[in-house]
């Protein structure tokens, strides 16, 4: 070979030499940094979308459930000329130009156009194939059945945070822990893998509520609200056997799925959340405590008729005068001078003990947030007028749901349930992560409240406080309640501003609904009996049948009752 | 030993057939829906198979071209070697008529239907054979200034349409296989020097051209503008450093989705470094370096110094474009148009690289397998250039076939004419072809030549 020639080679294979040199420093010694950089520009980390558990009612029917709708987003980094993608924008979705084109000028890589908006405008926006502007899919929170149910369920914020309700109180549950896949992407942005397939879900709640008693109640509610032109009412269905919260709502109410504008008020549960004074709902207590410590026999004789009675240097009055009146009648009529006499008799330790026994002045343990424990002061500060003024219920503060409660255990012979609305918590796939146990705390003997439980029977019955509230077919175990709301200005009790309520349970023999009815403020009428009986009748009857729960009357009626049970 | 042809190059072209096509596929098949898009408004229906298909088609055309090279008698291609440098020439001028197409600010390509064509990858061979003939003449004297001077001045009129199209790329790989074969040839250094220092303001000027300016700032530092015009460099870099020792795998390119333009072409070498790492990519180096070596081999052996400069100058060729593609790849030449041989999908180069190839295994047919280099040396003086019946030729008893048909005719009027043209006396072949016709065992042996 010519010496040329091997120069020749020499060079080449140098310049071979060379290229493996530089290969080994770019593939080997830099490989990590160009990996990263790889890495940086390839992968994208995508947020799954993450669908919250859906909210059933006791019978499976869908609350609160998640549609899928597009939020538009914006790199700015990839926008050449962002007044011309706003023009674009804004036209196709009918807005002005500047409310995106600070977005889409800004700095960074991300930011939000619009967000839950219909899968069509998402389909609209993506077929403009503007760069830098794309669409994720993203779960709303949707209730179908519009304002059922809704301070129960609350309601989410724009990024699915529970914000009231349940939403609030078992969001840890509904919602599932956020991940990230990685993505790759070509240059364009296009997304190679199914990571977005993917969804993560939260658990499911199946709550006690039932969807069809919900319905009633609220309608019914809504009905008394405006006849009786109300300031607000509240209302609940509880099974008195296992508590069970079967419905509950207070008017006015709001809708979930556009909260904004709504008064904080409307949205929580005042079920739970708000004290009244009780009134004669309350002369329950000291009846069962006479019967239960027998200080009283169910025939023992009352003189009420000076129409008043003496405590201290304050009178209490009844309502009417009534003469002489058994113990039966006191309740019965409501008496307030056989109440505060019973009372009397028992003394302030024993009515004290009996209204913490059924459960006043704390919370009841419901399984939702925001439950208030009420008003009861301790003993050492009761004034002399205080045994008179507490057994028929003034100077106490307390919540529908504690007075459903109290009314429950006479309803299921003697036992202090714990009212919940969870009934279970169930993981996507089904597996069960929460089951809620019915429990009860046994406070009076049975025949106490057997024997109170006829007494209460009278109430809707000739001579009773509440026959409005008597239901067709079905005997009503229940009592009355008028109590004058304190004007917070003159701290006096009102003469014009009365709470109205009604609470009791049905079949009173066999009873299967406990309910509440409190109507704030009612026009026009002011008894209990009156204004909250009514309501409480219709949403018995139309729960019951419902429920098609057997008239007490149906063979004395010689009514045939068909049974619709599959025979499975 | 005879043997009919170097196998070696051949099964270095299969592979580098292999790895091309593996590449061009991988590189190809994933198409964004929107480029599927745009081709379906242009009336085309784009596949995964659309670029793999027309690669196979031109590869046909290839073997044909390369199998038409192989048979090519050796006397033939020296009398083409002007008419196909001016036809090479004519090709390059065409671009600029409105059969030329411009792509990306060059106008490089001529509408061949249904494709088109580079010219330059032509123009490269056809300078090779063009050289290869020139270099053999017997008129060629290395000392003198005027025998450089001319294949300078042709090459120069390339370079100056190269400059006017423009194909860098084409003028650093032609003017390497230039001054390589003309310093092969023996010629006199200081020409060479004082090309090089007259060149010196010329490429200062070309420089200092703003785009190419903006070129040779983004090549020293391609990470300032790494969205811009350092786009390409800084995507290579990625994915051959994101390759690593053993790649991300075959067809798992992430740099092929759009990141890296021209991925399929020019920058395939990034492609297969990402994918099969530093062990493929150093493999496909070290193929190239093997067939050059091979070639070099092959031109040792050659029979005459027309074939000896033909294999040199087709082994160079490619070599430079291999090496000068690299380079590009791996940021140390500023970046050109230069596809990859054999690997890239392109057709131009594919078919002519195969020509030569062809040629390359024309000029190996007949060698001896052990035969030593020197013994074999055909660069010697007083060699007779102007032979048409090589050695070879005649070992392999092809001279008898020759000269009962076609001598006569043809090949003493062709030595005749030879004669006339360059005035040599026309005796030695003559000597030549009676002792090959009369001494055929005599000469079949080795250490037989003079």
């Amino acid at each position: 070979m010519k010496k040329r020639a091997v120069i020749i080679s020499t060079v080449v294979i140098f310049g071979f030499f060379i290229v493996l040199l530089r290969m080994v420093d770019i593939m080997l010694v830099n490989h990590d940094r160009f990996m990263a950089k790889a890495q940086f520009q390839q992968v994208r980390k995508k947020a799954v979308p993450v669908k919250r558990g859906i909210i059933y009612d006791r019978k499976g029917r869908e609350l609160a459930i998640n549609l899928d709708t597009e939020s538009i987003f914006c790199d700015p980094s990839e926008i050449v000329s962002p007044e011309r993608a706003a023009a674009v924008l804004s036209r196709t979705m009918n807005a002005e130009p500047r409310a995106y084109l600070a977005k889409l000028a800004g700095e960074g890589r991300f930011n939000w156009l619009e967000r839950k908006q219909s899968p069509d405008l998402g389909s609209r926006i993506n077929n403009l194939k503007l760069r830098g502007i794309g669409t994720i899919t993203e779960p709303k929170r949707s209730y179908p059945k519009g304002r059922l149910a809704s301070q129960i369920l609350g309601f989410v914020d724009i990024d699915n945070n529970g914000i009231e309700g349940i939403e609030r109180q078992y969001n840890k549950y509904l919602e599932a822990q956020p991940e990230h896949v990685k993505v790759h992407r070509d240059a364009r942005g296009n997304m190679l893998s199914d990571g977005m397939m993917k969804e993560l879900k939260g658990s499911n709640i199946i709550l006690t509520i039932d969807e069809g008693l919900q319905y009633i109640l609220e309608k019914n509610l809504h009905e008394a609200m405006q006849h009786w032109k109300a300031a607000s009412a509240t209302a609940i269905i509880m099974s008195p056997a296992t508590g069970e919260i079967l419905a509950m709502s207070s008017m006015p109410d709001y809708d979930p799925n556009d909260p904004s504008g709504s008064k904080p008020e409307h949205r929580r549960s005042r079920s739970l959340t708000d004290i009244y004074e009780p009134g004669s709902t309350f002369k329950i207590i000291a009846g069962v405590a006479a019967l239960e410590e027998k200080v009283f026999s169910p025939s023992a004789k009352f003189d009420c008729s000076s129409g008043s009675i003496e405590l201290g240097d304050k009178k209490i009055k009844d309502a009417h005068k009534h003469g002489v009146l058994s113990f039966k009648e006191v309740i019965q009529k409501s008496s307030n001078v056989g109440t505060i006499k019973i009372a009397l008799k028992l003394g302030k330790d024993k009515m004290y003990d009996y209204i913490k026994m059924f459960g006043f002045g704390e919370k009841t343990g419901i399984d939702m947030a925001g439950e208030v424990s009420g008003i009861l002061r301790p003993l050492s500060r009761w004034s002399g007028l205080s045994i008179g003024s507490i057994s028929i219920g003034q100077e106490v503060g307390v919540t529908p749901l504690q007075v459903l409660r109290a009314y429950a255990a006479i309803a299921n012979g003697g036992y202090l349930i714990t009212p919940h609305v969870i009934s279970e918590i169930r993981t996507p796939e089904g597996g069960l992560l929460h089951k809620t146990v019915p429990q009860a705390e046994r406070i009076i003997s049975e025949s106490t409240a057997e024997t109170f439980k006829n007494i209460l029977k009278t109430v809707t019955e000739e001579g009773g406080t509440a026959l409005e509230a008597a239901v067709d077919g079905n005997s009503v175990a229940g009592k009355t309640g008028t109590a004058q709301i304190i004007d917070p200005r003159t701290k006096r009790y009102s003469r014009e501003k009365y709470v109205s309520s009604f609470v009791g349970f049905v079949p009173a023999d066999k009873p299967r609904l406990a309910m509440i009815v409190v109507i704030h403020e009612p026009k026009g009428k002011i008894y209990g009996g009156a204004v909250a009986g009514p309501v409480f009748r219709k949403t018995s009857n139309e729960a019951l049948s419902y429920l098609s729960v057997p008239r007490d009357d149906m063979q004395e009626k010689g009514l045939l009752l068909i049974s619709t049970t599959d025979k499975r | 030993m005879t043997s009919k042809h170097d196998k070696w190059i051949v099964v270095l072209l299969i592979l580098f057939i292999v790895v091309g096509l593996t590449a061009v596929y991988s590189s190809t098949s994933v198409i964004s829906p929107d480029v599927v898009e745009k081709y379906k408004k242009k009336g085309v229906e784009i596949s995964q198979f659309f670029y793999l298909k027309r690669q196979l088609f031109t590869l046909f055309l290839g073997m044909f071209t390369l199998l038409a090279a192989y048979k090519l008698p050796t006397h033939m291609l020296k009398k083409l070697s002007i008419p196909l440098l001016i036809f090479s020439m004519v090709c390059l001028l065409l671009v600029f008529s409105p059969l030329g197409v411009s792509a990306g600010g060059a106008r490089r390509w001529l509408r061949l239907w249904p494709s088109v064509f580079q010219p330059s990858e032509l123009v490269k061979l056809c300078m090779v054979i063009f050289l290869a003939w020139y270099l053999s003449l017997s008129s060629y004297n290395k000392e003198k200034f005027s025998s450089f001077i001319i294949p300078i001045g042709v090459m120069g009129v390339f370079q100056i349409v190269f400059l006017k199209q423009p194909d860098f790329g084409a003028v650093m790989s032609l003017g390497m296989l230039t001054l390589f074969m003309l310093f092969l040839s023996g010629t006199r250094l200081r020409y060479v020097f004082s090309l090089g220092i007259v060149a010196v303001p010329v490429i200062i000027k070309l420089i200092m051209e703003p785009y190419r300016w903006k070129r040779v700032v983004t090549f020293l530092d391609p990470w300032k503008d790494a969205q811009g015009s350092g786009f390409q460099l800084v995507q290579s870099f990625i994915a051959l450093g994101s390759g690593g020792a053993t790649g991300v795998g075959l067809g798992e390119s992430r740099q092929k989705l759009a990141f890296l333009p021209e991925v399929h072409t020019d920058f395939i070498f990034s492609l297969i470094g990402e994918e099969l790492g530093f062990a493929g990519a150093s493999l496909v180096v070290f193929l190239f370096l093997l067939l050059f070596l091979r070639g070099m081999r092959v031109a040792n052996r050659a029979a005459d110094n027309f074939s000896y400069y033909l294999a040199f100058g087709i082994s160079i060729m490619i070599a430079v474009q291999a090496i000068i593609n690299f380079s590009v790849v791996t940021g140390m030449v500023p970046t050109k148009g230069l596809p990859l041989p054999f690997v890239s999908y392109g057709g131009s180069s594919l078919i002519i690289n195969m020509t030569a190839i062809g040629l390359l295994l024309s000029v190996s047919r007949g060698q001896k397998r052990q035969t030593p280099v020197a013994a074999l040396s055909p660069v010697n003086e007083d060699m007779d250039s102007g032979s048409i019946v090589s050695r070879s030729d005649i070992a392999k008893n092809k001279v008898m076939q020759m000269t009962m048909s076609d001598v006569k005719s043809k090949k003493m009027s062709s030595k005749q004419r030879h004669s006339w043209q360059y005035g040599q006396p026309a005796s030695r072949p003559r000597i030549i072809w009676k002792a090959g016709l009369v001494q055929l065992p005599k000469r079949n042996s080795p250490g037989d030549k003079r």
